[in-house]
């Protein structure tokens, strides 16, 4: 352990390693840098090596009305179906894995579906049953058809930690003297927990970052950032939508960091 | 934000309000008192900057309506999904192209005429020609755009793009989603081969247009140019003209010899629409001169009503003569849509290639 | 305090209770037991056999499909788990991962209402019975097995309960270990006089802990007893086979058995059987023979006591006991 670093004999198997793990890093966040570049460029189009550093195309995204009114929607939408999608995500896995449901594996695939299908269908069936039924395009109705897409993601990662979950440990709460409903909440909950987190946080994601379900289902002054910066990008390709890209990015690094704080993160190892 | 909250009870009791009395009435109820509105379909990008700042506005206040115009696409898909007796837009602002999509499924009128939009009399013929369904109340012409610092000669024909010295620094786009590469497929057979129409010898002609760099969004094509990635491409003038003034930049656009391709502003009207005479005077309003003026300066479009007055720069460049509207070549999209299928097959193989 | 008070412990009472699954699979098949309060009980028999279901049906995770079970003399067959105040050791332990230690152990008490100064008090004094003072804020997943094994006893005997169940606790310690929970556990027992049903199909364990032993087969009881009287005296062919190595004389109407420890070998001259050594296994305090005599083979048992009497493969042996020590089983 307390050998000096210069003496340690040179490790093939560790340095390509390292170097692996640099180079998958590298794939991943080269986009992201690409985009910064851009971002805080002068010239309005891409270009390379930059010209300069400049923060007017943020300062543009950040004073551009429609801009901020959809990227504050998308905040809200998201968090509204980041909540929707835990509660119903949880509960139907709860119900799969735990009630004797008759047709278990087709109910399963029939609440997975959503993912199976283009999202674009999804928005495009959505949007005319909406019409068709008079309902129209309200905001709710842009939650529920978030809320369809990301509910899968809740379910399956609920699933996962409910498959390996050791029902011993509710009956040892059960046979203390622990309510069904005490259960639920000191033991239960907090075990998978972690699981319906992290779907929730792929269900602010997915919303967050929904195009193609909000595409149809947006109205004129009500569209979702993603819908904004498409149709932005149509007229005028400069580092506004950049800018906006690197806000987004930094926006849900943000919320999942704090939603981290607050309820944890980790996979709890004995489960 | 806070002005749409989906749960008001304000907004449950008209829901309620409003089922009661369609149940009641046994009919759509139309429930009075509110003002009417007009669903419009518009662009993005500065023209939408202009509209919803002035024109809409100032409609708006004339007609005691409001306005509620829609800038996301894809607005053809959109209308054709919503319920042919409740349209989801009352006027439809598109390129021609999709104009003639929309009126094969009855989506949108025919014709407009002089008679429901009295301003139709002043327009150009091109506007409300046969190749138009609707009515253009402006035009840009396609054509080439360069650089004028790279040391090139300046182009004068459609022919000079095929230079072997701009291999790779030439510009197009990809013909199934962009309605210009399609204009410039169509313009490769004429000058190439027998016509428009002639899609072999316009074939033959891209293919030696490789190397060639490709984009989708017609705004790309901008800046490929203002990063010089792109020396020479397909553009439409007002993506050039623009920039002048303060925000010169070292690009200039031609009008080939052999005449530009027509890429209208059309606007028009669904049959189904519930505020019919609204749509008309708002076409109607949208081809009066001041406002056709207020727009052309504002993003260099061509303005279809002849009696409009730009300013001398505008005036220069700008399609504001018989003579100069008489370059535009307007392609029979209803041929070429028929046709689309067959075409972005055969164009992805041979660009692929 | 650092012990345990002494509990009031309460009797169980099954009474011809039948349990089974998918309409099918009988997995306890009316079984009655009468356990007595302060007893170490054993529920002894081969894997299947009905003893884990017998168990959860004390604690009230599985509903008997007829018959009733008492503890303390009163009807608790409808009596939800939770309200049942038992204490449960599971093979897995089952101890929340997500609280430490000494919230393991606190969580019963919490869902009574004991007071907080009264629920610290109580889980030091609990954790320093087990011998695990200092590790009250580790994770379970940071201790060894054989102290999740006390968390999870501490954790059920902290609420002071009637009676105290456990599913094969000692399943997963290595034998060293075993042996030393073995004594703990029992001594424990005695000294809190709490009423253990402990099951398990590790005979020796049975014999060495309990005071009384159901030894079960095919979700039916075949035998109670003191670990004496199985082991001597088993009713059923079953019971002489499972518990310990048997000699099974068939030669009459009925089967009979004889341990191998009751065989002597002698000299030819005294001998009922004359036969020769087939294999020796030394066990340390003795040698397990097989002889065959007639025919048939032999187990006999000789303890080393002073000079050991080696005998090998092949050598001529006779084999002599009394006839007391033969037993006779009903089936
Ligand atoms: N939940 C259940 N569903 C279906 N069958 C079950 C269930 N629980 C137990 N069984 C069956 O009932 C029978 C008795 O099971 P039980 O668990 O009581 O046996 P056991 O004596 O504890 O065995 P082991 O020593 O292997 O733990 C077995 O055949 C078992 O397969
Ligand atoms: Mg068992």
């Amino acid at each position: 352990m307390s050998t000096p670093l210069n003496k340690q004999p040179f490790d093939l198997g560790k340095t390509a390693y390292l170097g692996l793990n640099l180079l998958l890093l590298a794939f991943l966040l080269a986009p992201i840098a690409i985009v910064l570049v851009f971002a805080l460029n002068p010239t309005p189009y891409i270009s390379f090596p930059p010209v300069g550093v400049t923060l007017r195309w943020f300062v543009k995204f950040f004073e551009t009305g429609d801009f901020m009114r959809s990227l504050w929607l998308s905040l809200w939408i998201a968090a509204c179906v980041l909540v929707l999608s835990v509660v119903i995500g949880g509960a139907c896995a709860l119900a799969l894995a735990r009630g004797h449901l008759p047709g278990r594996a087709f109910l399963t695939a029939f609440f997975m579906s959503p993912l199976m299908l283009p999202a674009i269908l999804t928005g495009l069936a959505l949007f005319q049953s909406y019409l068709l039924s008079g309902i129209g395009r309200p905001v709710w109705g842009l939650i529920m058809a978030h809320t369809l897409i990301a509910v899968p993601y809740v379910l399956r990662t609920t699933l996962a930690v409910l498959h390996n979950f050791d029902r011993r440990i509710e009956e040892a709460a059960s046979v203390l003297g622990a309510s069904p409903v005490r259960v639920f909440f000191e033991v239960t909950l907090p075990l998978i927990q972690p699981g319906v987190f992290a779907g929730g946080v792929f269900a602010f994601i997915v919303s967050f970052d929904q195009f193609p379900v909000s595409l149809f289902l947006v109205v004129p002054k009500g569209e979702t950032l993603p819908v904004v910066l498409f149709n932005y990008m149509k007229f005028d390709l400069d580092g506004a939508i950049a800018a906006a890209s690197m806000v987004s990015i930094l926006l849900a690094l943000a919320v999942v960091l704090v939603l981290e704080r607050l309820i944890g993160l980790k996979a709890y190892v004995k489960l | 934000m806070t002005t749409r909250h989906p749960f008001s009870r304000r907004g449950l009791l008209r829901t309620s309000a409003g089922l009661a009395a369609a149940a009641s009435f046994g009919a759509p109820s139309i429930l009075h008192a509110e003002t009417k509105t007009l669903k419009i379909t518009t662009w993005g990008g500065k023209w939408g900057d202009i509209m919803k700042a002035t024109v809409l506005p100032a409609f708006e206040k004339e007609h005691g309506c409001t306005v509620s115009a829609d800038q996301a696409f894809p607005f053809v898909p959109k209308l054709q999904v919503s319920p042919k007796n409740d349209p989801l837009y009352d006027v439809l602002h598109t390129n021609s192209n999709e104009q003639w999509l929309a009126v094969v499924d009855g989506l949108v009128m025919d014709k407009i005429t002089a008679k429901e939009v009295p301003n139709v009399a002043d327009v150009y013929p091109y506007a409300v020609s046969d190749k138009i369904v609707g009515v253009s109340i402006f035009t840009s012409a396609i054509g080439l755009g360069y650089r004028t610092d790279k040391d090139i000669t300046p182009p004068k024909s459609w022919k000079d793009l095929a230079d072997p010295k701009l291999a790779g620094a030439r510009g197009g786009y990809l013909i199934p989603v962009n309605s210009l590469g399609q204009c410039h497929l169509m313009m490769l057979g004429k000058i190439y081969g027998k016509g428009l129409q002639d899609l072999d010898a316009a074939y033959k002609a891209l293919e030696q247009l490789k190397p060639i760099k490709l984009v989708d969004f017609t705004g790309q094509m901008e800046k490929m140019l203002l990063s010089a990635e792109v020396v020479e491409g397909v553009i439409h003038d007002s993506g050039v003209y623009r920039y002048e003034g303060a925000n010169r930049q070292p690009v200039d656009f031609c009008s080939p010899s052999e005449g530009v391709m027509a890429l209208e502003q059309v606007l028009n009207v669904a049959p189904g629409s519930k505020v019919k005479e609204l749509a008309f005077a708002y076409i109607d309003y949208m081809l009066r001169p001041d406002v056709q003026k207020l727009l052309a300066e504002g993003v260099w479009y061509s303005p279809a009503n002849k009696k409009v007055k730009l300013e001398a720069k505008y005036d220069a460049k700008l399609l504001t003569t018989p003579e100069k509207v008489a370059t535009l070549i307007q392609p029979d999209w209803k041929w070429y849509n028929a046709r689309k299928d067959d075409i972005d097959a055969r164009v992805t193989k041979i660009l692929k290639g | 305090m650092t012990l345990f008070n002494r509990m009031t412990s309460a009797a169980i009472k099954l009474q011809q209770v039948t349990k089974s699954f998918d309409g099918k699979v009988v997995a306890v098949d009316d079984v009655t037991l009468d356990i007595k309060a302060g007893e170490f009980f054993s529920l002894l028999g081969p894997s299947g056999c009905g003893k884990t279901t017998s168990l959860r049906m004390i604690a009230g995770f599985e509903m008997p499909d007829s018959g009733r079970v008492h503890v303390g003399g009163q009807d608790i067959t409808d009596v939800p788990v939770h309200r049942r105040d038992m204490g449960m050791v599971f093979q897995s332990y089952a101890l929340f991962p997500h609280r430490t230690v000494a919230e393991n152990v606190a969580f019963g008490l919490r869902m009574r209402d004991v007071s907080k100064p009264e629920i610290a008090k109580r889980v030091a004094a609990a954790l320093a019975q087990v011998a695990l003072t200092g590790l009250e804020e580790r994770k379970p997943a940071q201790l060894s097995g054989g102290q999740q094994q006390r968390v999870a006893l501490a954790r059920a005997l902290v609420i002071e309960p009637r009676v105290l169940l456990c599913d094969e606790p000692l399943g997963a310690l290595d034998r060293k270990l075993r042996q030393q929970m073995q004594f703990e556990l029992k001594e424990l027992q005695q000294r809190l006089g709490v009423t253990l049903v402990f099951v398990t199909h590790d005979q020796e364990e049975a014999l060495a802990m309990s005071d009384r032993i159901a030894v079960m087969n095919r979700g039916r009881v075949e035998q109670v007893g003191a670990p004496t009287e199985i082991y001597e005296r088993p009713r059923t062919r079953f019971v002489a086979d499972f518990i310990g190595e048997i000699n099974l004389l068939e030669d009459g109407p009925h089967p009979r058995a004889l341990r191998p420890e009751k065989i002597r070998l002698v000299p030819a001259a005294e001998a009922r059987l004359k036969g020769t050594v087939e294999t020796a296994n030394f066990l340390g305090g003795a040698t397990l023979y097989r002889v065959n005599a007639g025919g048939r083979a032999y187990l006999a048992r000789e303890t080393h006591s002073g000079e050991r009497s080696p005998r090998a493969a092949g050598d001529a042996v006779g084999l002599a006991w009394n006839d007391t020590d033969v037993v006779s089983l009903e089936s």
